[in-house]
């Protein structure tokens, strides 16, 4: 493990020996470790967990069909689409909204954990399983995506419209939330903490 | 290497942001629930077209409620139907309203519930006035008086019913002032009774002596001078129709109440179609 380092924000290696209070490429201020990183991590983690109530029990969109509205939340749209026989669709769909959200909180609860009673856990997995969630969270968006074209392109006034409703908002939040959570997290303090490290 | 695990006042801001979420997240589940009215449910004899989450509930052409569950009677005499009001149609729950499913309906006297053929079976409601209520029986048919003004109910006797249905027009000077509603067989089963409607501000024109007979189809008498046809207005002749006249002298009587019960006549006489009471309408349509 080397004193290299790069800054967080422009990406630029900054001098090996020398600890700059800021980048000398961006005057972004710098810090060993980034203050707090624990706690806003897990603020914003919790945060994300209350709004999984509202995304989860709310309608995500409503599909007004030839007169007909009826809406549908997460679970009852994956049901459905599991029902009419597009299973690939609705693994999709479950892996998007339920999986990756629920498998980041809970990583993210375990490197909290770890970082906070160090000698429990093992650091180097650990660290694989926080950039496989700092990776996948964006996936998450999948479903967003999917409401807001369907909002953009399903406009045939009294034939087809989709309309988004409140749980997309919700859903929307839960995934910045937690975005926000992995990025706030600084992996860092799991090797400062590991036994292994020196 | 130094670890500093520094805590600076941000750290005690973050915090704000579980605190916002909840806030948000009870906000979003409230205002989901306040949207939900009170529930009521309307029984039904035949449920056709009617599904759970789809079929909307309308009042005045606008969508106040929507069917959340389909169920048979125990006695399996009948369907109850579970609608969701919104919020703000809550009045609607009061006795004297009528439910009724529309329908597409294509007839002579005209086009009902067209809009239908597409959007599937949609159920209209119509307001009363009584005390709250949440149990209704719904009207077999959509009213023949589906989305026209008030006015007032009377009844025609007459031996059969000829081509007298629902929506047949009835005819003042050939002016279509009102319509059957609807017929039944008389108590004794010897005459039918036809409930018709004469809409505001007509209904001045009709009095307690006033004369109805079925202008329907054609009356042709053929003789030694010529051949003599005679019709009322042509929508008549296509679907029938009852036209009544009032004698001059009733002009200062009273108007007929509501439910007076009227003879129908074959024909006209020569004598009525010459009657022409000056009776004052007001001119502005209905109040």
């Amino acid at each position: 493990m080397s004193d290299a380092h790069t800054c967080p924000a422009c990406r630029r290696a900054l001098p090996a020996k020398s600890s700059p209070e800021v980048c000398p490429h961006c005057a972004m201020p710098l810090a060993h470790r980034q203050p707090d990183s624990q706690a806003r991590s897990a603020a914003f983690g919790l945060a994300a967990v209350i709004m999984l109530v509202p995304a989860y029990a709310l309608p995500v969109m409503s599909i007004e069909n030839l007169g007909r509205a009826h809406q549908d939340t997460i679970f009852s749209g994956v049901w459905k689409l599991w029902h009419s026989g597009m299973w690939g669709v609705a693994l999709i769909v479950f892996t998007a909204s339920l999986l990756v959200p629920a498998f980041k909180l809970t990583t993210l609860a375990v490197l909290l954990a770890a970082s906070r009673w160090p000698r429990r856990f093992a650091s180097p997995s650990l660290e694989r399983l926080y950039h496989i969630i700092h990776v996948i969270g964006r996936w998450s968006m999948l479903d967003i995506f999917l409401v807001a074209f369907l909002c953009g392109i399903v406009r045939f006034g009294g034939l087809a419209t989709v309309v988004a409703r409140p749980g997309a908002l919700a859903f929307a939040t839960v995934v910045i939330l937690t975005i926000l959570a992995t990025n706030a997290y600084d992996p860092r303090a799991l090797r400062d903490s590991s036994p292994a490290s020196p | 290497m130094n670890i500093s695990s520094s805590r600076t006042r941000g750290s005690i801001y973050v915090w704000l942001v579980p605190l916002l979420a909840l806030a948000v997240s009870a906000w979003l589940i409230i205002r989901e629930f306040q949207h939900h009215g009170p529930l009521i449910e309307i029984e039904f004899f035949n449920g056709a077209g009617i599904e759970a989450g789809k079929t909307p509930l309308l009042f005045k052409g606008v969508v106040v409620g929507q069917v959340r569950e389909v169920a048979l009677k125990p006695q399996l005499d009948g369907v109850i139907v579970q609608v969701e009001l919104e919020d703000g149609a809550k009045s609607l729950a009061v006795e004297g309203s009528e439910f009724w499913l529309s329908r597409p309906e294509i007839g002579f006297s005209g086009v009902k519930g067209l809009d239908t053929l597409l959007s599937g079976a949609r159920l209209i409601v119509r307001a009363g006035s009584g005390a709250p209520a949440t149990r209704f029986k719904a009207l077999p048919r959509s009213p023949a008086h589906e989305g026209t003004g008030p006015g007032r109910s009377y009844t025609l006797r007459t031996p059969g019913l000829g081509s007298l249905r629902p929506g047949t027009g009835v005819y003042f000077r050939e002016v279509k002032v009102g319509f059957i509603e609807d017929n039944r067989l008389s108590p004794d089963s010897t005459e039918v009774l036809v409930d018709f409607r004469i809409l505001e501000p007509y209904h001045l024109l009709v009095r307690a002596d006033s004369r109805f007979w079925n202008s329907g189809g054609v009356s042709m008498k053929i003789g030694l001078l010529g051949a003599n046809v005679h019709s009322d207005s042509l929508e008549s002749l296509m679907s029938g129709g009852v036209s009544f006249a009032t004698p001059d002298e009733s002009a200062t009587a009273a108007v007929a109440p509501e439910g007076t019960v009227f003879e129908l006549n074959e024909h006209a006489d020569k004598a009525w179609e010459k009657w022409a009471p000056k009776i004052p309408l007001p001119t502005t349509e209905a109040p």
